[in-house]
């Protein structure tokens, strides 16, 4: 489980290469055992940050602190920190077995917790043995990396860093090379494995449906910037600003007037919401995830338009539905299908319509993570 | 017509100037110059004379082979490294001068080296005396390294080029300080190239001539010039025999080292033409 405690801690982060800033004054702790998700398009700095608490890049400015000290300057291999890089970067000059060997080896028996050299290849041999067990790769280690799939090379990446039972584990989008079917397999597994070993593990990705299917915690990262960080269920169900919700599952984004609390205007119509706290007449973003609106017959709609196209997606049909008055696109799905050139009404319920701050990612406002681990 | 068609001119340079004239040697080999089976040619060869020679030759090759990796290794992975803008303009550099004749090359070693040559002015120009070079097995090793030395860092580099870098980070990550990155890593990943630069460099270095003759005035003679001087021998009849079989002799160690450095390199990884 989660623990409170604060494992990592980036404070006021920075990073440039030459004249690009790849991140503003990051701050973000990271928890003993967390399964944490750095999610964002690609270039948004991600890979950086994952970086950066690896050792392998140093920041610009600000700091970052493992269990309270701080790391900057201490190279990748004196950290506690392992990684599974995106490409795998194995040895394939060493087999499989020696590939996992390969960090023990590096260590004093001591460090082994063993007396004797002797006893240091027994205690390797033991932990390597268990390692291939846990990636389902028993009897391959004789095998060359050369004769493996993306799939099982990837499990020896995986058993190659946690066989040095480190304290956090970075992944690189480690499941960016294999198919679906394959991927989502190793996701369950992955989250598996981690809950068992209780290490804390940091993820990156772009991949939103893997961002909410392993995290405990999410953070989004847009411009070089956190934008919202929260438990996959907060980031989904309340996103921050337009990009989140946006990146985050499929939306439609409209512009809106707060008119009062608890009441918001948008397509000349008023309705009724459950956010407050917003200046009377302020511009927003009005954000309606597609599966929220609900078609119903054209007299009984508080909106009114033609269906355009239909896909079939299998579980549900992806309609566009083109809003009278201001034309816009309506992406909606449901389970029932409508064909192209009906006329439909759409309503939405008060508590799916979220309200947002107009907020650019340049101007964005600094994100707090909140201090303890609620639903 | 069929594609194998399409080497027939090569095949046939071949047949015409490699088969046909390695079966002449093997002819001459194994044959007095009456015509009759002999294997006495090759008792020629454990003479003392002539083993000295074939020893040397093996000895200088190996001496410019480990020069050669010592000087040349470091080299590649300065010139492969991450970060350095100007390694095609460095590489450029170290081919420019296989772009030359071997013989102009050696040609102006000598001068360099020469009693009165360049060297010996710098140094007496620094008041540190002269020293004597040419004629040496000193100034012959230096030929050999400065001659061969490219062919040890092109495939050196090649390889450490398309090393992925995440593969050091890896390392580094796994716990390799930087010093056991390069033992643990870089080198283990590299002997493709390796393998493919010392032969490259020891085949033709144990087999070179000229460059020997011309730097130590005719006092050193390797294995290629003592074939050469066996065949132009005009006083003995047999000399196209015995000639023939030292290089039947050659042939066979080198075909052996290739195999022992096959085995080091199964899958011929470095791109080695040999």
């Amino acid at each position: 489980m989660v623990q409170d405690m604060r494992l990592i801690e980036l404070k006021g982060v920075c990073k440039n290469f030459g004249d690009t800033h790849v991140l503003h004054d990051v701050d973000l702790y990271i928890r003993k055992c967390e399964f944490i998700t750095l999610l964002g398009p690609s270039g948004c700095g991600k890979t950086t940050l994952l970086r950066i608490i690896g050792g392998f890049e140093m920041p610009s400015s600000g700091e970052v602190l493992f269990e309270g000290s701080d790391l900057t300057g201490i190279p990748p291999y004196k950290r506690r920190i392992n990684t599974v890089f995106q490409k795998y970067a194995l040895f394939n000059h060493l087999n499989v077995y020696d590939n996992i060997a390969f960090g023990l080896n590096l260590k004093t028996p001591e460090q082994l917790g063993v007396g004797s050299k002797k006893e240091k290849k027994a205690e390797i041999d033991r932990r390597v043995r268990r390692m291939l067990k846990l990636v389902k790769m028993e009897g391959y280690e004789k095998r060359s990396i050369d004769a493996l799939s993306g799939g099982q090379q990837q499990r020896i990446a995986i058993a190659r860093a946690l066989v040095n039972e480190p304290e956090v584990l970075l992944l690189d989008e480690p499941l960016g090379a294999l198919d679906l079917k394959l991927r989502k397999e190793m996701q369950l597994e992955l989250k598996s494995m981690q809950q068992q070993l209780g290490i804390t593990f940091i993820y990156v990705t772009h991949d939103q449906e893997e961002a909410l299917t392993m995290s405990d915690t999410i953070a989004v990262i847009n411009g070089g910037r956190i934008q919202q960080i929260g438990d996959p269920k907060r980031i989904y169900d309340e996103p921050n600003n337009a990009f989140v919700a946006d990146f985050i599952g499929e939306s439609n984004i409209l512009d809106g007037v707060m008119l009062e609390d608890d009441l918001v205007k948008f397509c000349d119509t008023e309705f009724q919401c459950v956010d407050e706290g917003f200046g009377t007449n302020e511009p927003v973003d009005v954000v309606v995830r597609p599966e929220d609106v609900m078609l119903v017959g054209e007299d009984v709609g508080m909106l009114t338009g033609t269906v355009q196209s239909v896909i079939f997606k299998g579980v549900h049909y992806e309609m566009m539905i083109c809003g009278d008055g201001n034309g816009f696109n309506w992406k909606v799905h449901s389970t029932t299908m409508q064909p192209a050139g009906s006329r439909v009404g759409m309503t939405i319920v008060p508590y799916n319509i979220h309200i947002m701050h107009k907020a650019t990612t340049a101007d964005a406002v600094p994100v707090q993570q909140k201090p303890s681990k609620e639903a | 017509m069929k594609r194998s068609w399409y080497a027939s001119p090569y095949a046939l340079w071949m047949l015409l100037f490699a088969v046909v004239p390695l079966l002449f040697v093997c002819w001459y080999a194994f044959t007095t110059p009456d015509g009759t089976f002999t294997l006495s040619n090759f008792q020629e060869f454990v003479k003392p004379r002539y083993m000295g020679v074939i020893l040397r030759s093996l000895k200088l090759a190996l001496y410019c082979t480990v020069l050669c990796l010592v000087i040349g290794y470091p080299t590649a992975y300065f010139l492969a490294g991450r970060g350095f803008n100007h390694a095609q303009s460095l590489v450029v550099l170290i081919l420019l001068p296989m772009w030359m004749n071997l013989l102009l090359r050696t040609y102006a070693m000598m001068t360099l080296l020469d009693d009165n040559g360049v060297l010996n002015a710098a140094l007496e120009a620094l008041g540190l005396g002269k020293i004597h070079v040419i004629g040496t097995e000193g100034a012959v090793l230096m030929g050999l390294v400065y001659n061969y030395l490219p062919f040890m860092v092109l495939p050196i580099y090649t390889v450490l080029k398309k090393m992925d870098y995440s593969v050091i980070e890896a390392a580094e990550d796994l716990g390799c300080n930087p010093l056991r990155v390069i033992t643990r890593v870089v080198i283990p990943m590299s002997v493709p190239g390796i393998v493919s630069g010392i032969t490259m460099v020891f085949m033709p270095a144990v087999t070179s001539f000229a460059i020997s003759t011309l730097l130590s005035n005719g006092k050193i003679r390797l294995a290629g010039d003592l074939i050469d001087y066996i065949f132009n021998q005009s006083s003995n009849p047999t000399r196209w025999n015995i000639g023939s079989s030292f290089s039947l002799i050659m042939l066979v160690l080198i075909l052996i080292s290739i195999g022992f450095l096959r085995k080091v390199d199964p899958d011929n990884e470095g791109g080695g033409m040999w």
